[in-house]
């Protein structure tokens, strides 16, 4: 195995696997039958009954659904819609805050001083934040994430415990090859030690300082929001009640042990970061465009007519 | 950074402010430079993993859990995941065998730690039970898909290592003998066992004897003081050969004998069976407790049927028990030099 290709054959075995590729069955949704009567599976043909009474009971399920509730699984709340379809900057409501449990502090007396303008209360013991101050901070912070990746600038969404390692990973992906992603400790000295790091030529050779940072656990990763300080970064990041939110320049105050709540945020920013993927590549197209109209008004001689290019 | 340039009654959260060993230099100075151009003009890192300073290791441990997800999307849509509890028992068991830490490694590119290792084995073991419920769904694409990902990972001496531990079958030679090994302290006893041959009747007459007859004249052949011991019946002898050399010769201490002969009355198989056997190494009780071994061993692959009787009498089982070393301090390995009160 000398070829790149024949290192990472896992790679082009991954996509052979793609579901596109195999034939997709009518009825794919997936319904625990919890009324599978236990029988011996010696061949393959017992497995094939195994599947073909699977697929008789869902079928009878489909059937039966047409005349049953309105509220049917695509109509309703799944867990996983929140990683995969992510709410737009706009679409976030303060419903949707409540519903993923982003209001719930910690406890009264772990209540940082510095974060009282964004408490509403205290209930149960438990500090609740004031999402009507969450709202226009959230939005904020996704016109800065927009803006920055507008202008060709990298961000690097830091989450770093197992149950976040899945979020900025897709929120990454969303966004495109400007965005970067930490789900596993971020090792100390990556942004301020680059060159001990990354090595001379990956730091002379690659622009290795990001341009925002959006930390989903900041009181975890205290060592990297001072890196990012000392880099003059800006940092985006969920604040919760035991935390001041001094601590990051743009603060969300939000409950930052949440899965949910993280996904939600994570997904707004990265949403907002893809519009401004989109609004950078239309402005790159525009300019081509206009670059061409000048070259070829050039080679008539007619530049006097045409707007400079920048 | 520096913590001692602190005065003590500042809050501890207050150390984000940038303090740099850097000199300040007024931005205005600055203006000839332009570092964001010239940062623009290089190009951005191409993993996004690459803040990690793990590229290499998390791409392909996303790659690969991919692969999974992707493997779980097509086994739901088949209708066989979640697989309910007698399915899941109905699979056979299955031990993985993975490349080793080092190697793992240096197929993935990068130093791997024991717990990014337990990682990528935790993924590979999630995907070979997907192969193995696609394998016996017969769902031979995806089963083929699997297995070009868990092949690469799998150790090359897969087979061998899995069947360590395993008795391996006693094979039979043309003449229909067997072949082990006993071992006992640190004599080794090389075994061949073949049954006895019977030899064919001297008389054609005798084959018509009615079986009652026959007993009668063998008894009365046996009563008789007068009769020859030569009788018309011919009997079998097993023999038992130690290093050329018959058994009574080559252990004359009577417990070395027994212990010899012990498989062979423990089966009731006393006459049936010829034994040659080399014997190295040890002193005498180390070698016959090997040869034993060996007989028993070779008696189990024989007859089959005999091999529980042996095991409850654990003679097959290779006796661990060695001569344990001395000790620093001791005069053997146990015994304490006397003990005196000054």
């Amino acid at each position: 195995m000398s070829t790149k290709a024949g290192l990472r054959p896992w790679l082009s075995a991954t996509r052979c696997m793609r579901r596109s590729q195999l034939s997709v069955l009518q009825h794919r949704r997936n319904v625990f039958t919890s009324s599978d009567q236990p029988f011996s599976l010696q061949s393959p043909d017992d497995w094939q009954l195994l599947q073909d009474r699977r697929l008789r009971f869902k079928m009878l399920i489909d059937l039966f659904s047409e005349h049953g509730s309105n509220v049917t699984r695509d109509s309703t709340f799944q867990p996983h819609h929140q990683l995969h379809r992510p709410l737009a900057p706009s679409e976030a409501t303060l419903s949707a805050l409540i519903a993923a449990g982003a209001h719930f502090g910690h406890a009264k007396s772990l209540l940082n001083p510095n974060f009282m303008p964004y408490a509403y209360g205290v209930r149960a013991g438990i500090t609740i934040i004031d999402l009507d101050s969450t709202l226009p901070l959230l939005r904020r912070a996704a016109n800065l994430t927009r803006a920055v990746v507008a202008r060709d600038g990298t961000v690097v969404f830091v989450g770093t415990r197992p149950d976040l390692r899945a979020v900025v990973r897709k929120a990454a992906e969303r966004i495109g090859p400007q965005a970067f992603h930490v789900g596993e400790r971020w090792l100390p000295g990556t942004l301020t030690n680059k060159l001990q790091l990354f090595g001379s030529d990956v730091t002379k050779g690659q622009r290795v300082t990001p341009d925002l940072a959006i930390f989903l656990n900041p009181l975890a990763n205290i060592h990297a929001i001072r890196e990012c300080a000392i880099q003059h970064i800006p940092t985006i990041g969920i604040v919760d009640s035991n935390v001041d939110p001094r601590v990051v320049m743009y603060a969300i105050p939000a409950n930052d042990e949440s899965p949910r709540a993280a996904e939600l945020i994570a997904g707004v920013l990265s949403i907002a970061g893809r519009e401004g993927k989109v609004l950078r590549d239309r402005e790159e197209q525009s300019k081509e465009l206009r670059q061409s109209r000048y070259m070829r008004a050039k080679e008539r001689g007619t530049t006097r007519y045409v707007a400079d290019s920048n | 950074m520096n913590v001692m340039r602190r005065p003590l009654g500042l809050s501890k959260f207050r150390f984000y402010s940038t303090q740099t060993t850097r000199p300040f230099v007024p931005p205005a100075s600055l203006n000839h430079f332009d570092f964001r151009q010239r940062q623009r003009e290089k190009p951005r890192p191409t993993s996004p993993a690459f803040y990690t300073a793990r590229p290499e290791f998390y791409d392909q441990l996303s790659s690969l859990e991919s692969a999974l997800q992707h493997a779980k999307t097509a086994l739901t849509t088949c209708h066989l995941l979640p697989l309910p509890q007698f399915a899941r028992e109905a699979l056979p068991p299955r031990i993985n065998a993975w490349v080793d830490k080092r190697e793992l490694g240096l197929k993935l590119r990068s130093t791997l730690t024991t717990s990014r290792y337990r990682r990528v084995v935790l993924v590979l073991n999630e995907l070979e039970t997907y192969r193995s419920i696609a394998e016996k769904a017969g769902i031979a694409e995806l089963q083929e898909g699997i297995r070009g990902i868990t092949e690469l990972f799998e150790r090359a001496d897969a087979a061998t290592m899995l069947a360590r531990g395993k008795a391996k079958p006693v094979k039979f030679d043309e003449y229909g003998r067997s072949y082990t090994l006993g071992k006992r302290k640190t004599s080794s006893a090389r075994v061949w066992i073949v049954p006895v041959q019977q030899p064919p009747a001297d008389k054609p007459t005798s084959q018509s004897i009615s079986a009652a007859t026959e007993t009668d004249t063998a008894l009365m052949a046996l009563l008789d003081p007068n009769s020859s011991s030569k009788s018309n019946e011919p009997v079998s002898v097993a023999q038992i050969l130690v290093n050329n050399t018959p058994l009574s010769t080559y252990f004359p201490i009577p417990a070395d004998r027994t212990r010899v002969i012990h498989p062979i009355k423990l089966a009731g198989l006393l006459g049936a069976y010829n034994i040659f056997a080399i014997v190295r190494g040890g002193g005498t009780s180390g070698q016959s407790g090997a040869l034993a071994h060996g007989i028993a061993k070779g008696l189990a692959a024989h007859e089959p049927d005999v091999a529980t009787i042996l095991r409850k009498a654990k003679l097959l089982r290779r006796d661990p028990r060695m001569v344990e070393r001395k000790k620093p301090g001791l005069a053997k390995a146990r015994k304490r030099y006397a003990w005196v009160k000054r």
